[in-house]
């Protein structure tokens, strides 16, 4: 029974009939390729070069640009430590003082 | 000339494609046109919309032939049906598929009216069961049984494994069973 219903499928699937194709389906294609312009893929330096031109910027922005990695890199350069030490904790400034001056 | 054309292999008609070649396209496209418009047809019901699926794929072809990768590629058919399938399935997402007409049906002089009609029936609600299909396993029945292409190829073209293009072919076949069945 089973078998039976498989092999009925199996009929069904292999004969599903179709509606044919438009007898110019193929010479449309190939006229309207003709009309269709192709694109060539650039060589590898072609594509660094055009990438490069999309980065192209007024000269404002180019100084405006630079003033801030510099300022950036300015802030980032300076000493993390700059507050005073409020606590004097015994250390006076004439500690610092060679030993000849503090004699003095 | 004419005989040379025809003689040549599809990889060696997509190097000249790729050249700019109008001939080696329109050679490639007679060639296989009816095999792309089949398969877009059983996934759309819709013979407009399944000539445009193939003419689309072919034109995508013609204007970037870069896509054609042969060392990425191993067949040119496996690599096209790939293409018209996703093209398929874009489409149907767009737009509901058609019912197929009676007058879609090709008559077969052989039968009588009633096995005609019976057939007619019988083929209708196939179509409306298959089209109810998820969409791997339907596409692994249009190229399994259509397309005629082997398990093996079937299952390169859809990206799978043998065994889960089987398996997307067996639970098909349930399905269609149990709902014709009934």
């Amino acid at each position: 029974m089973s078998d039976n219903r498989d092999e009925k499928l199996e009929t069904l699937l292999r004969s599903r009939r179709i509606e044919p194709a438009s007898s110019d389906l193929t010479q449309r294609i190939i006229l309207k390729a003709q009309r269709t312009p192709q694109i060539k893929t650039p060589p590898f330096w072609q594509l660094v070069r055009d990438l490069f031109g999309e980065f192209h910027l007024p000269k404002p922005a180019y100084v405006l640009a630079s003033a801030l990695v510099l300022g950036v890199v300015i802030g980032f350069s300076a000493p993390q430590e700059t507050h005073l030490a409020v606590d004097d904790s015994g250390v006076s400034i004439q500690g610092f003082l060679s030993a000849d001056e503090a004699l003095l | 000339m004419a005989a040379g054309w025809a003689d040549k292999q599809d990889n060696e008609l997509l190097a000249l494609i790729q050249d700019g070649n109008g001939h080696a396209f329109a050679v490639l496209v007679e060639r296989h046109t009816d095999r792309f418009y089949r398969l877009a047809y059983r996934y759309l019901q819709n013979k407009a919309g399944a000539e445009d699926v193939v003419q689309d794929a072919f034109l995508k072809l013609w204007e970037n032939p870069a896509l054609w990768q042969p060392q990425r590629n191993s067949k040119f058919t496996t690599w096209f049906y790939r293409i018209v399938v996703n093209l398929c399935l874009d489409q149907r997402k767009k737009k509901k598929p058609e019912v197929l007409d009676n007058d879609a049906l090709v008559a077969d002089d052989r039968a009588t009216a009633d096995e005609l009609m019976m057939r007619e029936q019988e083929q209708k609600m196939m179509e409306r069961e298959i089209a109810a299909l998820p969409d791997r396993q339907r596409t692994a029945l249009n190229l399994c049984f259509d397309e005629g292409l082997t398990n093996q190829e079937a299952a390169e073209v859809m990206g799978v494994n043998l065994k889960a293009l089987q398996s997307l072919i067996m639970r098909a076949k349930t399905t269609l069973k149990e709902r014709l069945k009934a």
